[in-house]
């Protein structure tokens, strides 16, 4: 495995079936330790990528990599490297939950030994260590998630994929799931997860991927993909009381664009506006603001959400489908 | 009309399999009766011809109801509980009785379908005459449809309790093939014998819907000795297995009106959690304790067999123990009983009886043991988790044959004291006894390559299983039939072709059962079979496979 670059690789990724392009030249790169969280509607492409990085499944053209060997042509060497989590859990009636890693220890082919020892430290990581000895089928969704977590990671690969780790999950487990993925992270694992879950996935990604129709729209940090969405930015003016919200707003009127609107927010103290201007320019609205001797507390650009990204991503996705 | 008759019986009808399943049903009844239609002019007065026909008519739809019919019901409602479904209909305003009602109708409308399409051929036997023996072609309807109804209800009440398909799906058949077997057994020893249990057992044998079939083909008084009597079956049949039904049908819907979703499964307390003295009881008097905590895998044994071992609720090792240990005592006691004088029978009759008796366990069971190896894993998901393995595709497929092998071995095994007694009694059968088993061997081996084939081909193991069963009862029950038929419309040489790719008809000869012995089908129905076993592991491996390749 290369000490450098990144873990796993994808370049001009494309699948078609027929006619249908189900992936159109998709380039991500994910480095050591990092989470990638990898988005998009129902359809967009997400699990055909998963796929082809996991060997189910070969391009038409491009080439998927993981720790540099490829994903199409040397399909058994990268079924040790990595660990897939699907969106069913796929379990076995009739297997204790030790019977059934165990299995899937001998399938990975892991000495007696060590099987022993590594199944009990895989459930203790996933925070499964006390259902080894429950039937699989008379777990609940999320104990099965857990159970499925401690799997991929049997064979201690180096890099996970997981397919909706947080899907049904409580509050309390999907805070306990978030912390797993860090602390997988944080022990030089790379992931690359997919949820629906949005704010959940900004919380825990280094990167992240925006797919839809099979294209990549936005790839990146989270600033990255703001700025690459939408050349406009949300400025926040923090005061340190709301007597002086109106004159303030008076005072930015001129600094901004005239389509851009300014609103006030008594509650938070606070008035926002949208601009595309640069930030030389929003630093003379700042020493405006001063200048008018206002009670200026913070002066800052609001981190794009990642919800409102996404949302971004699929009104423009849409708006092409309508126009073709 | 009930939405789940409409979704389960209408739209079902409308796919190609339903369409191509009447055709084939329509034309196979057709080209009997073509058979059989008076060439000339000459008609048959007596109308034997046209009961020789019926009678293989009849008894090839008995055994199509008692080996396709359960298949669906079995899985009709544990299905709809692992895919989420049965919450959704019983949060609706439908009712648990319309609910069972309409899977009862969606089953039963399409096994009278089926029927209703070989009616014509059974008529055309009834116009050439002869087929009045118990009120006619009327009365074999009525009993097959009360049959189909008693078949059901029971397939649909194991499915309301099962937690798994194949669970569901081999305890029905092992029902329904007790139910048509069993309540024979006791009438059969009691016969002929002055006896108040007599009228009992008599009762007792027309829950099997066989007597009544047997009773509507003329052959009521086959297989009976002594001066029993044998009339009256069908009316018994029908009054029995409608109240049989009933219970069942009650029973069902009580537990669909009960909380059928609300059950967890308890781990139990673990053997090497128990005390001191628990684990020495359990050590002693248990064959394989269930809940003594498994060893892990060695690295020698293939991954997928164990797993298989682990995984199946029929197959574990305490049940094939257990079947193997009964299968061990039934030979032994049949032939200590011909050789002890008790039975009159003669060593052919004992081996034939012994054939009989590894042949039904086999065509039953493999195909529950083996319709589902790559099915399953395909329903529930977890072909996708063993393709993520380093395990190649033939480590996997071995695995999974071998999982089959091992249990049909040793059922095979467990009947060979019996041959060996028959050979202790007279040696000279040595080399006959050893036709036999090849001849049962290859059985297995054929029964295991087509359930392993339909596995690889269907992507549910309901439709797997039933596919092996029709396979199976077909080439060895069906061509069977064909003996029933000699000379009448088929000659020896006929049916002696018909039989060399039937491997039970081979071991039947073999043992030179009455009515087999004159047929020489070996070595030829041996190099029949071994080449379609050939063709059919070929396929398989093929298959296997293409679905573990990358998409």
């Amino acid at each position: 495995m290369p000490s450098d670059g990144p873990v796993i690789e994808t370049r001009n990724l494309t699948k078609k079936y027929g006619s249908f392009v189900a992936l159109d030249s998709l380039s991500i790169a994910v480095d050591k330790g990092q989470i990638l969280g990898f988005i998009g509607p129902n359809g967009a492409g997400k699990t055909t990528t998963i796929k082809i990085l996991v060997g189910l499944s070969r391009p038409t053209s491009g080439t998927a990599t993981v720790a540099g060997i490829d994903c199409a042509k040397d399909a058994r060497k990268i079924k040790r490297l990595l660990g897939y989590m699907p969106d069913t859990f796929g379990s076995y009636d009739n297997m204790r939950v030790g019977e059934y890693l165990d299995f899937f220890g001998a399938a990975y082919g892991l000495g007696r030994r060590d099987r022993v020892k590594r199944v009990d430290e895989v459930l203790e990581t996933a925070g499964a260590g006390k259902f080894k000895d429950l039937f699989v089928e008379s777990l609940s969704h999320g104990m099965k998630q857990r159970v499925a977590i401690a799997r991929t990671l049997l064979h201690d690969p180096v890099a996970l994929i997981l397919d909706e780790p947080a899907n049904g999950l409580d509050p309390q487990a999907r805070i306990e799931m978030r912390g797993l993925l860090l602390d997988l992270a944080a022990r030089g694992k790379t992931l690359i997860v997919t949820s629906h879950i949005l704010p959940e996935l900004a919380r825990i990604c280094d990167r992240c991927a925006i797919i839809t129709r099979g294209k990549l729209r936005a790839y990146g940090t989270l600033a990255e993909i703001g700025r690459q969405l939408s050349q406009m930015r949300t400025i926040e003016v923090l005061l340190a009381t709301d007597r002086e919200l109106d004159r303030a707003v008076e005072v930015l009127r001129p600094h901004v664009e005239e389509k851009s609107e300014l609103t006030a927010h008594p509650a938070e103290y606070a008035v926002r506006f949208r601009t595309a201007k640069p930030d030389e320019e929003l630093a003379g609205a700042l020493a405006a603001l001063v200048g008018a001797k206002l009670p200026v507390t913070q002066f800052r650009e609001v981190q794009t959400d990642l919800e409102e990204a996404f949302m971004t991503v699929a009104r423009s996705d849409d708006d092409a489908g309508a126009k073709a | 009309m009930n939405p789940i008759i409409r979704r389960e019986l209408l739209e079902l009808l409308r796919t190609p399999k339903a369409i191509a399943a009447q055709i084939a049903l329509a034309v196979a009844c057709a080209l009997l009766v073509l058979l059989r239609w008076p060439a000339s002019g000459v008609s048959d007065l007596g109308g034997a011809r046209s009961l020789q026909v019926l009678r293989v008519f009849g008894y090839g739809l008995l055994a199509g109801i008692l080996f396709l019919v359960p298949a669906f019901p079995a899985t009709s409602i544990v299905r709809e509980r692992i895919k989420g479904t049965l919450a959704l209909l019983l949060n609706s305003p439908m009712t648990p009785l319309s609910i069972y009602l309409g899977k009862l109708g969606g089953t039963l409308g399409f096994t009278a379908i089926l029927l209703a399409v070989t009616v014509p051929a059974a008529a055309a036997c009834y116009a050439l005459g002869g087929s009045s023996t118990s009120g006619g072609v009327a009365w074999l309807y009525v009993v097959l449809g009360v049959a189909t109804f008693q078949i059901t209800t029971l397939a649909l009440w194991i499915s309301s309790r099962a937690t798994s398909t194949d669970f569901a799906l081999r305890t029905t058949y092992g029902c329904v093939l007790a139910l048509a077997l069993l309540p024979l057994a006791p009438y059969w020893a009691l016969q002929g014998e002055a006896s108040d249990l007599l009228d009992v057992a008599a009762w007792l044998r027309c829950l099997s819907p066989v007597p009544a079939v047997m009773e509507v083909l003329g052959h009521a008084a086959v297989g009976t000795h002594g001066l029993g009597d044998t009339g009256g079956a069908i009316g018994k049949f029908v009054v029995l297995a409608l109240v049989f039904g009933l219970a069942f049908a009650w029973a069902t819907v009580a537990q669909l009106r009960g909380r059928p979703l609300d059950r967890s499964r308890a781990a139990g307390v673990m053997t090497q959690d128990r005390s001191t003295g628990s684990q020495i009881f359990r050590r002693l008097f248990f064959l394989v304790d269930p809940q003594r905590r498994s060893a892990s895998m060695p690295l020698f044994v293939n991954p997928v067999m164990l797993k298989e071992f682990r995984s199946r609720k029929f197959g574990r090792g305490h049940w094939t123990l257990r079947l193997i240990a009964l299968s061990a005592i039934l030979s032994l006691g049949l032939c200590t009983a011909a050789a002890e004088g008790a039975i009159g029978w003669g060593i052919e009759i004992i081996g034939g009886a012994l054939v009989l008796l590894q042949t039904a366990i086999l065509i039953l069971f493999t195909p529950s043991l083996a319709a589902g190896l790559i099915s399953t894993e395909r329903e529930n998901g977890s072909w996708q988790l063993l393709r993520m393995t380093p395990l190649s595709t033939g480590k996997i497929l071995r695995g999974k044959l071998l999982s089959v092998v091992w249990p049909l071995l040793l059922l095979l095994c467990a009947t060979l004291p019996g041959y060996v007694f028959l050979m202790t009694i007279k040696p000279e059968l040595g080399p006959q006894v050893v036709r036999v088993v090849v001849s049962l061997g290859l059985t297995a081996v054929f029964a295991m390559l087509v359930s392993a084939a339909a596995s690889c081909l269907f992507r549910t193991t309901a439709v797997a299983t039933a596919a092996a069963n029709l396979a199976l009862v077909g080439l060895c029950i069906g061509t069977l039939l064909a003996v029933i038929a000699r000379d009448a419309p088929f000659g020896k040489s006929t049916v002696e072709a018909i039989l060399t790719v039937n491997p039970v008809a081979a071991a039947l000869s073999a043992a030179e059962t009455p009515g087999f012995k004159d047929y020489d089908l070996i070595p030829l129905n041996w190099y029949v079979v071994g080449g379609a076993s050939a063709v059919l592991l070929l396929f398989v491996m093929v298959r296997t496979r293409r679905l573990s390749r990358p998409d």
